[in-house]
């Protein structure tokens, strides 16, 4: 959440959306005017993230303002359409996965409920309890995103390769477009 | 009789020179594995590390009887794993792979983490 935040600290900036990925922005980011955080589904709503920074970003497009999201992999798989909308109508938004392969806001749920009635939760075919994992096979969001006219990067699992991405990302951002990076992170 | 109470002393001995609750003939190895199966990492990060869910549990973890009664017993946000669960031998595992995870950098050398 560092890597992105040193590239954009100096641009008139906005976070769109962090989707649920435990409001590290927010914890990390200073923010110091009314758009630089642009809220959330206020009920936990999955999906809600990608097609919000998308209006958000049309809405920042018209104040020349910076749009930035944090992309949570989960939400995307609920309306990837709007990929499609953003690159037709020109939206500039730069997008940063936080994929952490799981609907990861069920995984405690399923956890706990298992171990109140002594089962393990996690039968050993994923990393996380059934029917959270999203791998096995593992999406490719940067594939899906070129697809759907976004110029993109990834899947990065090197930090070492994140800065490279980021710094061009930027750029197809700045000339009016809306870029994808996916990043494989930590869970939370 | 006298060969009786010199094994009853060693055995004795033997007992005081173990902390109370200490994990014996641990594996972090196998301790690791349990780690990432019984979902502690989902939390806690891969490495112990913490993050917004889940508190730092390594390096320097808790005293091992306070971690135990605490995954044991616990009715906060993370749920209680019993026995059935996770085996004594398994937790036990558990704190061997906390316990043998090294100490990261130091935040003040890492140039990311110090910029204004």
């Amino acid at each position: 959440m560092t890597r992105p935040w040193a590239r954009i600290k100096d641009l008139d900036w906005s976070l769109v959306t962090s989707g649920n990925v435990s409001n590290w922005p927010k914890r990390l980011w200073a923010m110091e005017r009314y758009y630089q955080w642009l809220g959330g589904p206020g009920g936990y709503g999955v999906g809600y993230g990608a097609p919000a920074a998308v209006g958000a970003a049309l809405a920042n497009r018209a104040e020349g303002r910076f749009s930035v999201s944090i992309q949570s992999d989960g939400d995307l798989m609920y309306a990837p359409g709007v990929l499609w909308t953003a690159a037709r109508h020109r939206i500039p938004l730069l997008s940063v996965m936080h994929n952490n392969r799981a609907y990861h806001q069920e995984v405690m749920h399923v956890q706990r409920l298992a171990d109140r009635r002594d089962r393990v939760a996690d039968l050993g075919h994923d990393r996380c309890p059934i029917g959270t994992a999203i791998e096995n096979p593992d999406p490719d969001y940067a594939k899906l995103a070129a697809s759907l006219g976004w110029w993109s990067a990834g899947p990065i699992k090197d930090p070492n390769e994140l800065a490279g991405a980021l710094e061009y990302a930027v750029e197809v951002v700045q000339a009016g477009e809306p870029a994808l990076v996916d990043v494989w992170t930590q869970p939370r | 009789m006298r060969t009786a109470l010199y094994t009853g002393l060693a055995a004795l001995a033997a007992g005081l020179l173990v902390a109370p609750g200490a994990p014996l003939a641990a594996s972090a190895e196998n301790g690791k594995q349990v780690f990432m199966r019984a979902g502690c990492w989902q939390c806690h990060g891969t490495v112990g590390q913490g993050g917004a869910a889940g508190p730092k549990l390594a390096p320097d973890p808790l005293p091992f009887d306070a971690l135990s009664s605490f995954v044991r017993t616990t009715n906060r946000q993370m749920p209680a794993y019993r026995k059935q669960v996770l085996s004594d031998a398994d937790l036990a595992d558990l704190y061997a792979y906390l316990k043998s995870i090294p100490q990261g950098p130091d935040a003040k050398t890492i140039p990311l983490l110090n910029q204004q």
